[in-house]
């Protein structure tokens, strides 16, 4: 982290086509000893320099020859993220095979799924856990894998299975075959295409089995030029550059966090920092204070919530300050948003109050303090929480794409964000409503070259004239932005014919602190009706306060006191939506929703089939 | 890593000492401050002088602060045996007079009544230090045998010992009648040399370090005259610093880890691996290090005094100074030395603003008056008079408040002043949170 501060622009190939892989070359020969990931290992952040990690890279690559991965054969990947996972990544693009990745929660019939359907020859499971799931089935249940590299040893050293390998034994396989055949991971490298598949990404599939999107070294460089390096994108104006310093923290086998992270790291040097855990997220964002965040709704929710609670616990003396800075955070946040996120003469100068007052200390304490860039996505978020950030000087900005066009489509930029659309289209691309049913549709070179090996499914998504169909309606705003309003498939018509876009009446449900999930039905009937699910921590510090004695979350969300509550957060909500659009009656969810339950998929997305299935009873109860 | 004072890339940064600039800055300033104080003179500024704590440079305050740096190191030693290793003494006292006694022997006048060698400070010095380490090594197994009240019986019983001892052996403690001299706070290069450095009389800024005259003179008026007293303060203060670096620096180590193990666990540290015997070995060791140095300054900076200065109330000044400054810390004990001994001059201070109001009368003297007796007849708390009077004397009712306060702070913040730092810096850390 030296000479190279000022360059901001992605480095330049010599030979072969520009990939992921080829790019961490250029950096290891640029600024060698340079940082490019941080892991924490025994309380010290441990650092991989560019070298080091280029180093990595080859071995894993000749480990992945030696054992027989050859141009298109899959790699999968289940773990957690950690340095393994982008080595592991990077490698098999250098050469030329194709990885793919499992969510650390997907359970056995899905892992058993994905791993069949991506034909995965060598699959690396992190630990005990990830390896049991392969291993406790009949060895028939996995017909094509050959080889299961674990890298946490502990539990598993027992194991005699003879698929099983060692991380290090892996790396020691590399280092002997590279000895043997030095350079044949650079021969391959330099043979790369730009139509090379790197890249599986199976979608979340909330409504059938997940496809794999196939993603290729275009799409990749389409995306790092488009995201990445977006003009305008930063609160400084400056791009990207290895200065930066990222949290790693969502799965990795997202498109949103390999285009956060990984691709990141590749296409502007910045410094991945991977998280301890989900569990450690908080602690290690205070640690880390990055300059570049992007969260999933869910976090910015999750964060607002803590950040809400926590000032109302604190003693007299700071809670009278907290007041005042909320409402001076209140204010900006207002004007900023009315003013396309600038600030006014009014809410400078409230800033300037306000972020010696507690701004700066509640950032620092939150671990934004540092943040230039903080993004969101995947989902729609409530512009409460937006306007709150930006009120304590964290511009969030939404930004909106998906799997198949890898995530290039629209973004906020700065000075120029209307809170409640997901931005403009980025610079250059083909993008365009769909004249009759308002779905966005995108063409260029980031589309993804199909669904791994379901071509009718991919002519599925696409128009007659090549446009990709994201399956997302969207109107303009201002003739600028656009703003989402549902998924095409979700939008509800009830028995009196009215069309209801079920998530802008969840979303406004979930802007409570209280509630952590809601699903809104009514398809073909009479009214509308919801099932709530309460956000746990909040609800029982709420009950605390108010002396309710509670055991689990289901008694909790069965009280009266709480039912009550619900009640007017419903009855709030239906203020803002006309009489057809509103809630007539809910239910609460009995249990915490979960992954492996298969109530959500692995993004933490209502699977809203399973759920009706799943919750038959309430859902009739509704009705009765 | 600069700007991220939570992210530590190794073991180095994250325990270093003054991790922040901000720290760093902050560390350095005090220190100039104190080097500041004595120099009359202070920085000058355009045309004005500007010396912080000037008030200080009176020569009884500076007395008073470098009993503050003597006591301050002893302290030090104690919080290591006590604080640190979790081991009861109240011998500290009795290592102290070990040192001072090798600095007599060592350092004293040759011939005359009592044993003295004449050696220079750098050889006296450090083997007041050794010697009492030794001692400390001696004692060391007893504590493997015994521990909490125990301990404190035996190490209170070497102070007995050890006064006996100190009365007997005339030929080096010149007895109870009239003690002895002791080496002087100066610097020679062998026996009988003029000295090449001395802390012990009034003179101009000596020479070996008039560079830093011609470095700093545009900035600071160094004056002409530096007062023994000065002098003294300065080279206590300095050190002071080395020994709290040392102190600083120990609790990082391996085996200021083993001394808190140790005080938390005896038998969780041994399963750990940290042997019990070599640990408390060690921790009486550097600790009598530690309590013989000072006891040599302290001598050397009284010049004269008789063995029963040793006893236990000086073993038990010690063991209140880290109380009250916070058992376990650094900064603790220093708080703790700089309390024991300012607060008493403080409350003199006051009492004589009393009297003083009393007798200008006005709005306030009917107040002080209630506080204050003035003549044999007039019933107050304190008194300035001489001899006898109805109420407290000064140093009566400083003993008073003494003892109130070592009561109060072990029921309230057992973990001293320190532990009231603490807490006021969490509060402002935590902002705008509470937790």
């Amino acid at each position: 982290m030296t000479a190279t501060v000022d360059r901001v622009d992605g480095p330049s190939t010599p030979s072969g086509v520009a990939t992921v892989a080829s790019r961490v070359r250029e950096w290891a020969e640029r600024d060698p000893d340079a940082t490019a990931m941080r892991e924490k290992d025994f309380g010290i952040w441990q650092e991989h320099s560019w070298s080091r990690l280029w180093d990595d890279i080859i071995t894993a690559g000749h480990a992945l020859l030696a054992l027989g991965v050859g141009v298109g054969d899959v790699v999968s990947i289940h773990s957690e993220d950690r340095p393994e996972w982008v080595v592991l990544d990077l490698a098999t693009v250098a050469i030329r095979g194709i990885n793919t990745g499992l969510y650390p929660t997907n359970p056995v019939a899905e892992v058993k799924y994905l791993l069949n359907d991506s034909g995965a020859k060598v699959h690396f499971a992190e630990d005990q856990e990830q390896v049991d799931k392969v291993l406790d089935a009949p060895r028939g249940d996995f017909p094509k894998v050959e080889k299961i590299i674990y890298v946490e040893p502990r539990g598993v050293r027992t194991y005699t299975d003879d698929r099983l390998m060692f991380w290090d034994d892996f790396m020691e396989l590399g280092r002997r075959h590279r000895a043997e055949n030095d350079g044949a991971v650079e021969a391959l490298m330099a043979e790369a295409t730009d139509e090379d598949i790197i890249t599986l990404v199976y979608t979340s599939g909330t409504t059938g089995p997940p496809k794999g999107a196939m993603l290729n070294n275009r799409n990749a460089k389409f995306a790092i030029d488009k995201i990445v390096m977006a003009e305008g994108r930063t609160r400084d104006g400056k791009n990207p550059h290895p200065n930066d310093q990222v949290l790693t923290y969502l799965p990795l086998c997202h498109v949103a966090e390999r285009i956060f992270s990984t691709w990141h790291m590749v296409g502007a040097g910045v410094t991945l920092n991977f998280a301890e855990s989900i569990e450690t997220v908080q602690i290690n964002l205070r640690e880390v204070q990055p300059t570049l965040f992007f969260a999933v709704p869910r976090i910015w929710e999750k964060i607002h919530a803590t950040v809400l609670i926590k000032l109302n616990d604190a003693t007299p003396l700071k809670r009278l300050f907290n007041v005042v800075g909320m409402k001076l955070a209140g204010f900006i946040g207002r004007d900023r948003v009315a003013n396309n996120g600038n600030f006014t003469w009014k809410s400078r100068l409230a800033y300037a109050v306000g972020n010696p007052l507690m701004f700066r200390a509640l950032k620092e304490r939150v671990g934004l303090r540092r943040c230039r860039w903080a993004g969101t996505g995947a989902a729609a978020i409530a512009p409460e929480v937006l306007e709150f950030f930006m009120g304590i000087g964290v511009d969030v900005y939404e930004l909106y794409g998906m799997t198949e066009n890898a995530a290039v489509a629209t973004l906020n930029h700065h000075g120029r964000v209307k809170v409640g659309t997901v931005g403009e289209p980025y610079a250059d691309i083909g993008l365009r409503l769909d004249d009759e049913t308002g779905e966005i549709q995108t063409k260029h070179e980031g589309v993804f070259a199909g669904y791994w090996q379901l071509p009718e499914k991919t002519a599925d998504t696409f128009t007659d004239d090549g446009w990709l169909m994201t399956g997302d309606v969207g109107v303009w705003v201002d003739g600028t932005h656009i703003k989402i309003v549902d998924r095409i498939k979700h939008i509800i018509i009830t028995s009196g014919g009215k069309n209801v876009s079920p998530s802008e009446i969840e979303n406004s449900l979930k802007t409570s602190p209280y509630i952590k999930e809601a699903m809104v039905i009514g398809e073909g009937r009479k009214y509308l009706g919801a099932l709530v699910g309460i956000e746990f921590d909040t609800v029982g510090n709420w009950a605390l306060r108010n002396n309710i004695p509670y055991t689990t979350y289901r008694d909790l969300s069965e009280k009266p006191e709480v039912i009550e509550l619900v009640q007017g957060l419903v009855d709030e909500t239906n203020e803002k939506f006309a009489r057809a659009e509103q809630i007539k009656k809910f239910r609460m969810i009995p249990k915490e929703l979960d992954h492996e339950d298969g109530e959500l998929t692995a993004t933490q997305k209502v699977k809203r089939n399973a759920m009706e299935e799943m919750f038959a009873d309430l859902v009739e109860d509704l009705y009765r | 890593m600069r700007g991220r004072p939570h992210l530590y890339v190794s073991y180095e940064s994250e325990q270093s000492l003054l991790p922040t600039w901000t720290q760093r800055v902050i560390v350095v300033l005090f220190l100039f401050l104190m080097v500041l104080i004595p120099l009359n003179g202070g920085i000058e500024i355009g045309e004005r002088v500007f010396q912080p704590l000037g008030f200080l440079s009176d020569n009884s305050w500076l007395k008073i602060l470098s009993r503050v740096a003597i006591f301050g190191i002893g302290a030090l030693g104690l919080n290591i045996l006590t604080g640190l290793a979790g081991q009861v003494s109240l011998g500290h006292a009795f290592f102290m007079g070990i040192g001072a006694y090798t600095a007599a022997v060592l350092g004293g006048e040759v011939g005359k009544a009592h044993w003295g060698l004449g050696l220079p400070i750098w050889i006296w010095l450090p083997a007041a230090g050794l010697v009492a380490a030794l001692v400390g090594m001696l004692v060391a197994p007893t504590a493997v045998r015994v521990r909490g009240l125990y301990l404190a019986i035996v190490t209170l019983g070497l102070v007995f010992i050890g006064e006996y001892l100190f009365r007997n052996l005339v030929s080096i403690t010149g007895g109870s009648q009239s003690g002895r001299k002791f080496p002087e706070l100066e610097f020679r290069w062998w026996q009988s040399e003029e000295p090449a450095l001395a802390f012990n009389s009034d003179g101009p800024i000596w020479a070996p370090f008039n560079w830093l005259d011609w470095l700093l003179g545009p900035w600071i008026n160094f004056p002409a005259d530096v007062s023994e007293e000065a002098k003294t303060y300065l080279i206590l203060l300095v050190l002071l610093v080395v020994f709290v670096v040392l102190a600083k620096n120990l609790q990082r180590t391996r085996i200021g880890r083993a001394f808190m193990a140790l005080r938390d666990r005896d038998i969780a540290a041994e399963v750990m691996g940290v042997p019990d015997a070599k640990t408390k070995f060690e921790a009486f060791a550097i600790s009598s290090f530690y309590a013989g140095v000072a006891g040599a300054l302290l001598v050397a900076f009284i010049g004269r005094t008789i063995p029963e200065q040793f006893n236990l109330l000086l073993s038990v000044q010690f063991v209140a100074i880290i109380l009250i400054g916070g058992a376990g810390t650094v900064a603790g004990t220093l708080m703790g030395s700089v309390f024991v001994f300012v607060f008493p001059r403080l409350v003199q201070d006051f009492s004589v603003w009393l009297t003083e109001t009393v007798e200008a009368g006005g709005v306030l003297s009917s107040v002080a008056d209630f506080f204050v007796s003035t003549s044999l007849d007039d019933p107050g708390l304190v008194s300035t008079l001489e001899g006898v009077s109805p109420g407290l004397n000064v140093s009566q009712l400083n003993l008073v408040i003494y003892g109130l306060l070592i009561v109060g702070f072990l029921i309230f913040e057992p973990l001293g002043l320190y532990g009231i730092w603490l807490r006021i810096r969490n509060y402002w850390k935590g902002w705008p949170f509470t937790y």
